[in-house]
């Protein structure tokens, strides 16, 4: 088991901060990070994961592992994690059903997306293995398998030149903005929730920026020096999101994505937010570190565990939501619900660490 | 708003049938619009509307409150395409033919004769109180339609987001749509007996109404419908699932027909004169209430 470092215990961060957005309504919502900023903890989530698999695709002296042995490390990491969608998503369809016979209340039913479900089960249960039927909250596994399903393009093409695989990995994503690429959700009409061929940016920056990061030295006395342009991005962040203050998409020119702030798309302004936080952020670990220990030790491990604990978080806040609207919520209930579900976090992460004895590495 | 008025708006809302048989007849139009419809039911608003299947009618009273529709009577006009986007929770899945939005086009083409209608059905992730409002614009200007029709409050019930935010997003929602020019029509939360005691849930049904009539938006009453219809069919034969769930089936296989009859007989609304920004709900008696009801008159 690895110690404590930056990377997981931001990526633990995230996931908290996934599981109580996604309880929405509660009364902790309001104090996450992702309230105060265009950004979110999707972004930091998918970043990380890119930087893990630079990480991940190294042995312990920093030389890089053949691609071979990379290529099949990122084939069996994304059949892993189709698993966990597929299995949350029939717990979570179960779990939403039982709630409705238990209630004798169909509007449950409706749940986010689920009702598709419900009502045409024969076209939705293809479209949830071909996983182009997502339930609302449970679209970033789906994002996650496509990405490292094409991670090991991106992988070969930076063994030749990280700059070309970036470079690619721009050019697709700009092209995306503009021609308004998508995946198709089906059945139905519409588009994937996050949309891969945009996001897939952040996760080749996440890899190439791990990569430079280690060899040079250039990056990181930039990044320091980049300081405060970020807390200048993240303060603007916050005024724009606390005043609600954003482009109306049918006033910008076109190509409209360039210009709005758009969660699909993952358009300029989140992208500029998101490095923003990272330049404000990043020396921000190694001062708080000593001195929240505890936190730091439970964060660390939700990180290390991060698709055990997203998994079990995604099904955590489902059962917050239906218990809230069952009780009809109300602090002590948010209490309770935010409280057990971060203890269940813990728990399945020590679980998972128990169980196996042995250090991963994970992509 | 105080919640006393609030009330007794609901009080109003959840009068029986019975009570609602004193309103006057209504949706007598002044001037018929370009002959694209069918003339309103003649008979009072209160009888159910023989226009619709047998199992889905409703009194007109029950099922909808009108308001014109700029946008659409334009496309008419110039003969072109109604692109219509329906929202909501159901609407965003299912492409077989019983589907909702199938159901919807077929529905509008035939009481629109010779009017292409091109229906695109989105779902909605998430509460209008946090996001959805603003990913529901992004969709708005994806499609640029001329009219949405909007299923809203379900995942805010769900939610149990506080009253006013819902209702606050929600009426800056609508102003946003109608800004551009583009047509509204808002459908409420559907009716379930275990949610019909629930004044958390009522109050979400009548805020959708609130804002509806603030914003003078064609509404489809699709909790009061199916509440009409959960009356009228309680035929002893049991569901697998339950009363309830068939009920619901119903509302969802009536739904399309529903909002299609609210669209119809908005567009026969009279053009208001002068600067035509007034809300028409609002200068017409409240028709399709029963406002000569002894409960007292819904706050403005």
């Amino acid at each position: 088991m690895r110690d404590p470092n930056a990377i997981d215990f931001w990526r633990g961060l995230a996931l908290v901060t996934i599981f109580i957005n996604h309880i929405p309504g509660n009364t902790f919502e309001r104090y996450t990070y992702s309230q105060y900023g265009i950004s979110d903890a999707a972004e930091l989530f998918v970043f990380l994961a890119g930087w893990s698999i630079g990480i991940a695709t190294r042995d312990k002296s920093g030389e890089r592992e053949s691609v071979f042995r990379s290529v099949q490390r990122l084939l069996s990491r994304t059949i892993e994690v189709y698993r966990a969608q597929i299995t949350i998503m029939v717990l979570a369809l179960a779990m939403i059903a039982g709630t409705a016979l238990v209630l004798d209340n169909p509007l449950i039913l409706e749940w986010h997306n689920a009702g598709g479900f419900f009502g045409d089960p024969i076209q939705t249960v293809v479209g949830v293995a071909l996983l182009t039927h997502q339930l609302g909250f449970f679209n970033i596994l789906p994002l996650y398998v496509v990405l490292l399903g094409v991670a090991p393009l991106f992988v070969i093409v930076a063994r030749y030149s990280r700059l070309a695989a970036l470079g690619l990995s721009l050019a697709l994503y700009a092209t995306s903005l503009v021609e308004e690429w998508n995946l198709p959700s089906w059945p139905g009409d519409g588009d994937w929730f996050f949309d891969p061929l945009c996001w897939q940016l952040l996760l080749v920056l996440g890899f190439v920026l791990e990569d430079w990061n280690r060899r040079s030295p250039l990056l990181r006395i930039w990044a320091r020096r980049l300081v405060p342009l970020g807390i200048v991005i993240v303060l603007l962040g916050i005024v724009l999101s606390v005043f609600e203050l954003r482009p109306d998409p049918l006033l910008v020119p076109e190509p409209r994505l360039i210009f709005t702030f758009d969660k699909t798309y993952l358009t300029p302004a989140r992208l500029i937010h998101f490095v923003g936080v990272l330049l404000a952020f990043h020396l921000v670990y190694a001062w708080i570190a000593p001195r929240i220990g505890p936190a730091v030790d439970y964060l660390s491990r939700l990180g290390r565990n991060s698709l055990a604990v997203f998994s079990m978080g995604s099904i955590l806040s489902l059962a917050g939501q239906l218990v809230r609207f069952w009780t009809g919520g109300g602090l002590l209930v948010d209490v309770l619900v935010v409280g057990a579900g971060l203890l269940g976090l813990g728990t399945t992460a020590w679980f998972v660490e128990w169980r196996s004895r042995k250090p991963r590495v994970r992509a | 708003m105080s919640r006393l008025p609030a009330l007794f708006v609901a009080l109003g809302l959840l009068a029986s049938p019975v009570r609602a048989e004193t309103a006057p007849p209504a949706d007598a139009p002044a001037k018929p619009a370009p002959a694209v419809v069918s003339p309103p039911a003649a008979t009072g608003a209160d009888a159910a509307d023989t226009s619709l299947s047998p199992e889905c009618r409703v009194p007109g009273s029950k099922l909808y409150t009108l308001a014109r529709l700029a946008a659409v009577k334009a496309a008419l006009k110039e003969h072109r395409a109604v692109r219509v986007l329906t929202i909501g929770s159901t609407s965003g899945a299912a492409t077989s033919s019983a589907s909702y939005p199938v159901r919807l086009e077929t529905a509008l083409e035939r009481s629109l004769p010779e009017v292409d209608v091109v229906v695109e059905a989105r779902g909605l992730q998430g509460e209008i109180a946090s996001g959805a409002a603003e990913r529901l614009r992004a969709l708005v200007a994806e499609i640029e339609p001329d009219l949405v029709i909007w299923q809203v409050g379900t995942a805010d019930a769900l939610a149990r987001v506080e009253l006013d935010a819902f209702a606050d997003a929600l009426d800056e929602t609508v102003r946003w749509i109608k800004s551009h020019r583009i047509d509204v029509v808002l459908v409420d939360p559907l009716y379930t007996k275990s949610l019909a005691q629930d004044e958390y849930y009522n109050s979400i049904v009548r805020k959708v109404f609130e804002v509806a009539r603030r914003e003078a938006v064609p509404l489809v009453q699709r909790y009061e419908a199916m509440r009409y219809l959960s009356a009228g069919s309680d035929k002893g034969e049991a569901h697998f699932l339950g009363r309830q769930f068939r009920l619901n089936d119903l509302g969802m296989r009536c739904m399309a027909e529903h909002v299609t009859r609210a669209i119809t007989l908005s567009l026969l609304q009279p053009d208001a004169t002068g600067s035509g920004n007034g809300p028409i709900v609002g200068k017409e008696p409240p028709k399709d209430r029963p406002a000569t009801e002894a409960s007292p008159a819904p706050a403005r």
